[in-house]
């Protein structure tokens, strides 16, 4: 019975260390979290919301230009790429389904969900901004854009593969031609999977710093003129981090506390939308 | 007519589907192209050299190469046990009640922006490095530690689905024989759940790699190979983020877009070792 | 009223006013359940899905332990003892008390492995010792012929039926004193089936056993004791060919009749 309670002893280390990783893990996150919380409320305050950037020092200072920078900047990127990543999906659940192509294409979306974003700025930057010659508020859309739609093609596809074949044939026998059952009845039946889809996909650029550095770059003031450097919360978060000014950092974190929960409740809402289609 | 809308919406999708393929090969090409002033000049030595500057003309990417692979190499040493411990946690040991909560917060977690991280780590991991090691407390270790941070969400989650995955009769048999927690978690949970685990933990290496936003606060973009970990380095991210707006001639615009090609192809190339080896994807029948 | 017939020979185990509550149910569902199983005999349990036959094998090893929250009351007596304290040591009961599950489980290891699995757990690593064991452990499950000349090959190579007696070697290396089976042959096709159901006759000699099945046949062709539960109640338990020829009890009756299951 020796060697039992050797095991025992050893499993009781393990469990412990376990536990200890955990609280550790843990710990360092709600650190991170209560951080965000605790700064970003600090700094919030309605002049936030109503002015634009100022130099250091100056007390009418907030963010406005980079929030609404931030709406335009991530606004078109989803104009464009949920509808495109929808199609996208659509082909390879519905014609495409398990052809070579099909297959090719999720693997490469795939690859391209985890493929480091700042290459992707480094791109728009050698096709769009050196080519006007300018920063753009369109250069960091058409960033976002390129991220966005591996991520809206490839849930899309998911969802509509969730969805029952018989519900198809169904509606195939009552002679609907193959783009009415689609768009009838295929997309009907994943509504809930797809919007999810486009919430956890919008979040995920929203929160993209990388891209926009050298596309959109940044503006101090309030630009609406896409065809210009337009700011955006996280570019300006990085900027107002790492100024020396005190006021500054603390805008910064004022960006970083609303961009946070603009993103979380994206992804809780989304997981919602996934939970209440479970549990019908 | 309904034929023709059938064909045109068909061939539309099929249109965009393919259009995918051909960003991603664009993006290969562009970068390609634009590498190919450094390419043609240093050749081979781009990658061996230890000499970057700016001013004299000179772009050896060894330095930004070695910092991105020791700043990952300690991300992942240390994320990688703290991941298992936590997924150990949270699939086999935490009570029903704090299995959920503690759950998706961290999953909620994972989908906090990475500048978020790095500006955490600016304002308060920084200070402390210093206090410990002197210096400044810009270096390749705070870029490491603020690095696993921010993979082991994602890394605590992934291996917790992988391990979720062993069917609970399996493990329930070797219960039955006599075994200890620890003995079904080492014997049945991870040997069966092993192609998951170890292919999510790659796909981490293979984004944190190519991480910007977390690092660049903490790291000082130093081109300087120091076996101290304390001291200020750079990495392949690092200096684009850093340096690309200030890119003054062709030779070092062309040097940051042959280090994008680097990156693109080192973290493909390690995403595409995760995918193909490990993680064959859940088809949905 | 239950009719529990009195067993001469000596007992295995002993239920005594047994009652079980899953975490989320309210309800009990086992009730005052109160069984003898003999020793060195083959006790089997039968009746309708959710009759509690299930819940009440895996008690014996106390299994439901692995998930928090479950309640057992009254006893479950094993060599002079109560094995539902919570002083009980699992590790030690579960060593003694083996079981055999509806699929087969054959571990993410060779097949050797398998067998060598809970040896290793108790500490035994004598290579010779080890051999010995596995190989008697393969030859009483009837498999060691088909796979002598691969040990050393992943178990999960093996077919449905084959992994089954793996799992039954694995089980026996340890020498158990009882072995609880859970319909053992319901993943099986007949072939595999009558194999097991054979395996089952020769293991008595040296363990007693109790296997829960659906299958009132298999039950007739095993069993030397039968207990039929309904509603987690014991209804009737008797000499398995008394049962199933002059059933004491209605229910059993219209239950073995197939007028309900």
């Amino acid at each position: 019975m020796t060697h039992t309670k050797k095991r025992i002893i050893l499993n009781n280390i393990v469990m412990i260390l376990s536990t200890l990783s955990a609280v550790i893990g843990i710990g360092f996150l709600f650190w991170i979290l209560s951080v965000l919380v605790i700064n970003g409320i600090d700094a919030l305050s309605m002049t936030i919301f109503t002015e634009e950037g100022a130099p250091p020092g100056y007390e009418e200072s907030g963010l406005k230009h980079a929030l609404i920078g931030q709406l335009m900047i991530v606004g078109v990127a989803t104009f464009v790429g949920v509808p495109l990543g929808i199609l996208a999906g659509t082909y390879l659940s519905e014609y495409g389904q398990k052809s070579k192509l099909s297959e090719t294409i999720r693997d490469i979306s795939d690859i391209m969900m985890s493929a480091p974003s700042i290459v992707i700025g480094a791109f728009v930057y050698a096709v769009v901004v050196a080519p006007m010659g300018h920063f753009s508020g369109w250069a960091g859309s058409i960033a976002l854009t390129i991220i966005m739609l591996p991520i809206i093609l490839r849930t899309t596809d998911d969802m509509l593969q969730l969805v029952p074949s018989t519900l198809r044939e169904a509606a195939f026998a009552l002679s609907a031609p193959k783009y009415k059952v689609i768009t009838q009845v295929v997309y009907c039946g994943a509504k809930a999977g797809i919007l999810t889809g486009i919430l956890l996909g919008v979040a995920r650029v929203a929160g993209e710093t990388a891209p926009l550095l050298f596309t959109s770059f940044n503006d101090n003031f309030l630009n609406t003129d896409m065809n210009e450097p337009v700011a955006s919360l996280t570019v300006t978060m990085y900027n107002y981090a790492t100024s020396p000014y005190e006021d500054w950092q603390k805008l910064g974190w004022a960006a970083a506390f609303i961009l946070s929960m603009f993103i979380l409740s994206l992804n809780i809402i989304g997981r919602l939308f996934i939970m209440n289609k479970k549990g019908k | 007519m309904n034929i023709f809308i059938d064909k045109f919406f068909a061939n539309t999708t099929k249109l965009i589907a393919i259009a995918i393929l051909l960003i991603v090969a664009w993006i290969f090409t562009v970068l390609f192209q634009h590498s190919m002033d450094s390419i043609q000049a240093f050749g081979f030595d781009f990658i061996t050299d230890t000499k970057w500057a700016p001013n004299l003309e000179k772009f050896g990417a060894l330095p930004a190469i070695y910092g991105s692979v020791v700043s990952t190499f300690l991300a992942m040493v240390l994320a990688v046990p703290l991941a298992i411990g936590v997924a150990i946690f949270l699939s086999e040991l935490a009570p029903a009640k704090l299995k959920s909560p503690v759950g998706v917060s961290i999953e909620l977690l994972a989908a906090i922006p990475s500048v978020i991280y790095g500006m955490w780590g600016l304002f308060y991991f920084v200070p402390i490095i210093r206090d410990i090691f002197g210096g400044v407390g810009i270096s390749m270790l705070t870029a490491g530690i603020v690095l696993s941070i921010m993979i082991l969400p994602f890394m605590a989650a992934v291996t917790r689905d992988a391990m979720n995955t062993t069917p609970d009769i399996l493990k329930e048999s070797a219960y039955a024989l006599g075994g200890t927690k620890w003995d079904v978690i080492k014997d049945i949970i991870i040997p069966y759940a092993k192609a998951g685990i170890i292919g999510s933990f790659i796909l981490a290496l293979g984004r944190a790699i190519g991480e910007t936003m977390a690092v660049t606060f903490v790291m000082g973009n130093v081109h300087k190979i120091s076996a101290d970990l304390t001291q200020p380095a750079t990495s392949i991210p690092v200096t684009l983020a850093n340096e690309f707006t200030e890119a003054d001639t062709d030779f070092y615009y062309s040097s940051l877009f042959e280090l994008s090609l680097l990156l693109l192809v080192i973290s493909f190339t390690i995403i595409s070792i995760a995918k193909f080896y490990f993680l064959r994807r859940k088809r949905i029948a | 009223m239950a009719t529990i017939i009195d067993i001469n020979e000596e007992k295995a185990l002993e239920v005594k006013d047994f009652e079980f509550t899953y975490a989320s149910a309210d309800a009990p569902s086992i009730k005052k359940l109160n069984m003898p199983i003999a020793k060195n005999s083959i006790t089997a349990l039968i009746g309708p899905s959710g009759c509690g036959k299930t819940t009440l094998l895996r008690s014996f090893n106390r299994i439901h332990d692995l998930y928090p929250g479950n309640k057992y009351e009254g006893e479950i007596l094993f060599k002079d003892r109560n094995i539902l304290t919570a002083q009980e040591d699992l590790i030690n009961l579960r060593i003694q008390i083996g079981m055999i599950f509806q699929k087969p489980t054959a571990f993410p290891m060779s097949i050797y492995d398998n067998v060598a699995y809970g040896l290793r757990l108790q500490g035994i690593k004598n290579k010779t010792e080890l051999n010995d064991r596995v190989e008697k452990a393969l030859k009483s499950a009837a498999i060691w012929k088909e796979v002598k000349d691969r040990l050393k090959h992943d178990a999960n190579g093996l077919s449905g039926g084959q992994q089954q007696r793996l799992c039954i070697a694995r089980a026996i290396a340890v020498e158990p004193e009882v072995l609880l089976f859970d319909e053992p042959t319901s993943a099986l096709d007949p072939i595999s089936t009558a194999g097991i159901e054979e395996l089952i006759v020769e293991l008595k000699e040296r363990v007693s056993i109790i296997i829960v099945t659906h299958n009132m046949q298999q039950a007739a062709r095993v069993s030397d004791y039968t207990g039929f539960m309904y509603l987690g109640e014991l209804i009737e338990l008797g000499r398995t060919e008394e049962l199933f020829v002059t059933p004491k009890e209605k229910l059993t009756e219209e239950y073995i009749t197939g007028k309900f299951g």
